[in-house]
């Protein structure tokens, strides 16, 4: 029979969807759908937590990872871990967009029906472990964001951000399809496990030919949604032109899926072919890191800018793959780059949703998102200006902030697998990461020591608050990059957990 | 002749192909949207013909979960050009060039 | 058994060819007798009434998209009825069928909410 505590946490996000549904008919004030949708996210999370401290609980019989349906649904440690960041980077995305949904007159019954349902499809990716499921906790991911990137419907850009971004969603998802659908037909198992079970007797036979194309097919589809270059042209005009909050959820929520996503397929059933995803991967972790650093070099629009700064950390994030090109790769060494990617995605979450929480409660203010317009912001809006500096430092990866552990076990990672190619790839990274520097510090010394422009006025703008909803979401974030930074102890702990998906079942 | 699992391959890479190049040559959301929609068959195919071959049912099954994720874009990619078509009156990729650099 | 099968497409053809030979021969039978003197009021679409002004495509109402759309998602969820109702004897048999009607259940519920969804948010108000 299915272990209803397993499938807890979907079911009752599953149970909000709808009741946030039901709300929305209801002749009631609107902000009480969010209220509905924090308290299903809130409620959600209970049984994530009482599913990763089983063994420590007297009504919870512990049995390891728990296996639903065959083998296509895993609970285990690492989809524990993952599930609970999708729900909690979720709350924080209900919570931006409250006070953005509310300045306007917007849909908002439906936007968060549509979010949660994203949500929902995460949190199905992280236990997914056969081609199927995984595709359609993708699609659940990605489909509600085309409609979100377009909410100013009556706004061209807003518009053209929503039409790009959803014909190269499809276009991937297609990629990705048609990759599933070659390695199913050679492997003729659909289960991961099965897939890494008869990969093993396909090498040298006829089928591998056909069976590489499967695997490049599936890389390239996730590649899309990572936002990997040169996969990545949709990224900055789908961050700049949807709204801000939905911009914070993509670049979070939606791109650590696709991330679970890559870790899944590539660590489970191409375990034994890192011969083919690790340097496919290197190359996309090289560009992706100089490409998006270089080009975030030359915005002058915030939302812009961080654009390419989330590109250029998927890059950071796919270095460990990358460092699977090394040749006769161990698996101690795999399980090292599993942690440091997970640990890093943990981390990122925190200070992404950080920076563009900064990013509305400014735009709030300022109702602009060019750099220039932001400068001396120090003099009328210290707190948000700290917060700034705080967020943009830990993205550079500077002490003590959290950013700054995400990079230093990147680098364990890929220098403890050694090689010319793994040290190449570090050098690229080291570079890349003195180049963030300079475009994270610039905006920063611009709002703490340039003086306001002219047409910015400072007096009005000191005495705007910043809403209750966006100030807890600063408070959440803010204190996750000091803590996590201070002690990265915790965040390790954490990891470690995950590691044992790495050495297989 | 006998028509085996490869010939179903080869015309659904074919058909795959043939969407990819409208994706990438054709101008019109619409016609765009319809090369997606041949390439998202072409798996079908696929799927269908490696099954059948196999002797399992996951290939017509995993049919049944495309088709129906496929449904779901169209109505969300139909959507999202009737919304376009609204503000601008026309389909055309090309005028869409207000967000660069 | 694969010839009978083609046999029955023969009858058809048969039938196809017949109608054709009908049809034509009569029609050239009578243009035979018939005066043949065309015009250019002749070769108008109809040769009363009003002329014929504007394109031939017109637009349709924008509420025909989102009956289409919405026709749509509906008859494909139908999909995954197959499978099911095709397997739940077997179910039965096994003394699951309480349970596998359940989540049918609910799999329509879900659906049904979307439908009262469409209605009061005033979809399907045809003005």
């Amino acid at each position: 029979m299915i272990d209803y505590h397993a499938l807890a946490p979907e079911l009752l996000l599953a149970g909000t969807v709808l009741a946030v549904l039901t709300v929305d008919l209801l002749r009631v004030e609107k902000y009480w759908v969010a209220v509905v949708g924090l308290f299903g996210l809130f409620l959600s999370f209970i049984p994530v937590l009482t599913l990763g401290f089983c063994d420590t609980l007297t009504f919870c019989e512990d049995t390891g990872t728990r296996f639903l349906f065959g083998e296509s649904y895993a609970v285990d440690s690492f989809s524990l871990v993952l599930k609970a960041l999708f729900l909690g980077s979720a709350f924080v995305a209900v919570l931006l967009s409250v006070g953005y949904l509310e300045s306007d007159r917007f849909w908002q019954g439906e936007f968060y029906f549509l979010m949660l349902s994203s949500v929902l499809g995460a949190v199905v990716m992280a236990s997914s472990r056969d081609l199927v499921t995984i595709f359609v906790a993708l699609e659940l991911v990605t489909g509600p964001t085309f409609l979100m990137a377009g909410w100013r419907k009556g706004d061209p850009r807003s518009n053209e951000a929503m039409l790009k971004f959803f014909i190269i969603g499809v276009l991937s998802a297609a990629l990705l399809l048609f990759g599933m659908s070659l390695v199913y037909g050679t492997t003729g198992e659909l289960t991961f496990a099965g897939i890494r079970a008869e990969a093993a007797g396909i090498r040298g036979g006829d089928l591998e030919a056909l069976f590489t194309v499967g695997v490049l097919f599936t890389l390239l589809g996730f590649a899309f949604k990572v936002s990997a270059v040169p996969f990545h042209f949709w990224t900055p005009d789908t961050y700049e032109g949807s709204p801000t909050p939905v911009t914070a959820y993509l670049s979070v929520v939606s791109k650590t899926a696709g991330f679970v996503g890559l870790l899944a397929i590539c660590y489970l059933a191409f375990r034994d072919a890192t011969f083919l995803w690790g340097p496919a991967l290197w190359v996309l972790a090289a560009a992706s890191m100089t490409v998006g650093n270089l080009a975030a070099l030359r915005q002058t629009n915030i939302v812009r800018l961080l654009g390419y700064s989330s590109i250029a950390q998927g890059g950071f994030i796919l270095v460990p793959f990358g460092a699977a090109v090394a040749a006769g790769v161990t698996d101690v060494q795999l399980e090292e780059a599993f942690f440091a990617t997970v640990t890093y995605l943990l981390i990122y979450a925190f200070m992404n949703l950080g920076a563009f929480a900064v990013i509305i409660a400014g735009g709030n203010r300022l109702r602009s998102a060019e750099i220039g317009d932001w400068a001396g912001m120090f003099g009328y809006a210290p707190g948000l200006a700290t917060m700034l500096a705080v967020f943009f430092f830990s993205l550079a990866g500077i002490p003590p902030l959290a950013g700054w552990f995400a990079k230093f076990v990147m680098f364990r990672a890929v220098l403890s697998v050694g090689g010319g190619w793994a040290a190449a790839l570090a050098i690229i990274a080291a570079v890349n990461s003195v180049i963030a520097f300079v475009y994270y510090a610039k905006v920063v010394k611009s709002a703490f020591m340039d003086p306001a422009p002219e047409h910015v006025a400072v007096a009005d703008l000191a005495r705007m608050p910043t809403v209750p909803s966006l100030q807890f979401a600063l408070v959440l974030t803010v204190a996750g990059v000091i803590v996590l930074g201070i002690f990265p102890g915790i965040i390790a702990e954490i990891g470690e957990l995950t590691k044992t998906f790495a050495s297989g079942f | 002749m006998t028509v085996t699992a490869g010939w179903y391959m080869a015309l659904a890479a074919s058909l795959f192909t043939i969407g990819a190049a409208g994706l990438l040559l054709r101008r019109n959301a619409l016609v765009m949207f319809m090369s997606i929609e041949l390439m998202l068959n072409s798996v079908n195919l696929t799927f269908v013909a490696a099954g059948r071959e196999l002797g399992v049912l996951e290939g017509q099954l995993s049919v049944l979960f495309v088709m129906v994720v496929a449904a779901a874009e169209v109505t969300v990619g139909l959507a999202i050009i009737v919304a376009v078509f609204r503000n601008r009156a026309t389909a055309s990729v090309d005028e869409l060039t207000g967000l660069r650099g | 058994m694969l010839d009978q099968y083609f046999g029955d497409y023969i009858t058809v053809a048969a039938f196809i060819a017949v109608g054709a030979l009908l049809v034509g021969g009569g029609m050239f039978a009578s243009s035979l007798l018939r005066p043949d003197k065309p015009t250019k009021v002749k070769s108008e679409t109809y040769e009363c009434g009003i002329d014929p002004v504007g394109g031939g495509w017109s637009q349709s109402h924008i509420r025909y998209y989102i009956f289409a759309l919405l026709f749509l998602i509906f008859d494909v969820e139908a999909v995954f009825i197959f499978p099911w109702a095709v397997r739940i004897e077997d179910f039965a048999a096994a003394g699951l069928g309480g349970f596998i009607f359940v989540e049918m259940v609910i799999f329509i519920v879900i659906l049904l909410l979307g439908l009262v969804y469409a209605i009061r948010k005033g979809v399907l108000r045809w003005e």
